[in-house]
């Protein structure tokens, strides 16, 4: 498993696009919203609609990593790469973790550089910084958990970006990160209680502002990992089949 | 010993393969043949444990499947290689995987590259390398962890005469060591230089198998070539089975040299009209076509489950 992530790690690295999408982008997208959103603001308006930015894009944008891990797993498995690494010792669960963990740490880093990017841009407060990187960690387990399952389900780069953008975006609007909840209508308040991005951001929010309490902090940490435990769950069931469609 | 015992492997309803059943001995070096579609590729899969849904057995030396992974090196047809990073990382990734750490990964993969001639560009990346680079490395990645069963799939498909060679060269000191080594091909002159056995794949059926002298014995018959100025049919008509070839007559017989001889004797008075006497070895190739046919294949054969029951319920 130790080859699997040093490889991993070490191919992600190389790659400029991943710069691309897990920070460029998602610090040009701040730097807009924020100029948009804010201005012609009073004070008080403006840093609370950077407290909602910054986290919600933040949330928003650690999903993207699904196109990667869908690039890579589809790389794989067209080159012959599956099927020779099924030939050799490593079991499917440690296979699938070698590939997995990489993309977790790369997305934890993400979400880090862009809250101190949003401390040092736009003196965003950080006031729980231990609940935070927990809260970090778990977002990185679950939208990585649901790039892994995508990345085995998916036949086609195409089908993975275009799912990606559904969870991403579709999930970011339904959960609030783009407009508050309280200004959507009922029906939409009740869906976002059933996506991780809701539950993200309004832990990073109130971690953020110090107010944070154990006991949301740790049903926060439960539900988000549920659902990244759900995505690795699907990828080890859907394994086998990913292995028989494979090269090699 | 590597026992593959009445292995049945269906894709959907398709039979792919068909009560395959093949001993191959420790140390051997068995050449698997036969034409596209014919099921090589789905046997090697299950030898490599790639593929696990079949039925029958495949043993090696009565071991169970997870220690007979670390025994066993599978060559892919495809090159299966992290072209972003350098031969020598790659044969270290491939090692790692095979429970190899430290001095001792090191050394192997130093040995490795020597093996495989590509010690001086162990730091290139293998994005730069040319085809017959990359086939050698594909190989030596298999070879990281001295495994005792080296499964090779089609390894010199594409490559330079000069990578072939180091290939065989390769395969050949592989011999010598004791690895057994199971070579599929469609180049029948590969199998004749490298293997000392056979099995001929059709239509997911080993059709033949054996000694690859014996088959050739046993399915051909060697030829003589004869061309000459004012040469008769009738002349030859005696000597054995005769058709037109390359200007020429091509004679086949049981006695070549006895046919030889015979030709010689008619025109040893005038010599000079004797253009070209030749014996013709009959080769594998031959022993190919006679059990799997010369047309063209689709690529898939098409038994499928309801159709085979119902032929074996008729």
């Amino acid at each position: 498993m130790r080859a699997m992530f040093l490889l991993e790690m070490k191919k992600n690295l190389q790659d400029h696009g991943l710069l691309f999408w897990m920070l460029i982008l998602p610090i040009a997208f701040i730097i807009l919203a924020t100029a948009i959103f804010t201005s012609g603001s009073d004070e008080a308006t403006k840093q609370q609609v950077i407290m909602s930015i910054i986290p919600g894009y933040a949330v928003m944008f650690v999903f993207f990593i699904m196109i990667s891990m869908v690039t890579t797993f589809l790389k794989d498995k067209d080159t012959g790469m599956t099927a020779r690494i099924a030939s050799t010792p490593i079991t499917p669960k440690f296979y699938l973790l070698g590939k997995w963990i990489p993309y977790m740490v790369i997305v934890w880093i993400q979400i880090v550089i862009l809250l101190v990017f949003g401390k040092l841009v736009y003196q965003i407060p950080i006031e729980q910084p231990f609940l935070l990187l927990f809260l970090s960690l778990a977002l990185a387990f679950t939208a990585t958990g649901f790039g892994l399952s995508l990345a085995l389900l998916v036949k086609t780069e195409n089908m993975g970006i275009a799912l990606t953008q559904v969870i991403g975006l579709g999930g970011a609007m339904l959960g609030g990160l783009w407009v508050p909840l309280k200004f959507m209508p009922d029906f939409l308040q009740t869906i976002a209680y059933f996506l991780p991005q809701y539950w993200a951001h309004q832990a990073f929010q109130d971690a953020l502002n110090g107010v944070l309490i154990h006991k949301d902090f740790l049903q926060t940490i439960l539900i988000i990992m549920a659902f990244g435990c759900g995505g690795y769950l699907l990828a080890v069931l859907r394994y086998p089949k990913f292995l028989k469609q494979a090269r090699g | 010993m590597l026992v593959i015992h009445d292995v049945t492997k269906y894709y959907r309803n398709k039979l792919v393969l068909e009560h395959i059943s093949l001993d191959i001995p420790s140390g051997s070096c068995i050449g698997l043949v036969g034409p596209n579609g014919a099921g090589k590729s789905t046997l090697l899969k299950i030898l490599a444990s790639i593929i696990q849904d079949y039925q029958g057995k495949v043993q090696l030396n009565n071991t169970k499947s997870t220690f007979q992974k670390k025994v066993l090196g599978y060559v892919p047809q495809e090159i299966c290689l992290e072209q972003s990073i350098s031969a020598y990382s790659n044969l270290c990734f491939f090692g790692k995987l095979y429970g190899l750490s430290g001095r001792q990964l090191k050394k192997r993969a130093t040995e490795v590259l020597e093996e495989i001639g590509l010690s001086s560009h162990a730091k290139n990346k293998v994005l730069h390398f040319s085809g017959g680079m990359k086939r050698r490395l594909n190989i030596g990645c298999a070879l990281m962890h001295q495994p005792k069963l080296i499964i090779m799939d089609e390894p010199t498909v594409g490559i330079d005469p000069q990578s072939r060679r180091h290939i065989f060269e390769m395969i050949r000191h592989l011999q010598e060591t004791g690895c057994t080594i199971i070579y599929a091909t469609h180049y029948m002159e590969e199998v004749e230089q490298l293997c000392n056995k056979v099995a001929f794949l059709d239509c997911g059926k080993i059709v033949e198998q054996g000694d690859i002298s014996t088959l050739i014995q046993k399915y051909t018959t060697p030829s003589v070539f004869v061309k000459a100025k004012n040469l008769q049919v009738t002349a030859l008509d005696k000597l054995g089975q005769i058709s037109a070839y390359r200007q020429g007559f091509l004679i086949k017989t049981e006695m070549p040299i006895a046919v030889m001889k015979q030709i010689l004797l008619m025109y040893q008075a005038n010599t000079s009209e004797l253009e070209r006497l030749e014996l013709v070895k009959p080769r594998l190739e031959d022993v190919f076509f006679t059990l799997t046919g010369s047309e063209l294949r689709e690529g898939v054969h098409s038994s499928s489950k309801e159709s085979s029951k119902i032929g074996g319920v008729s």
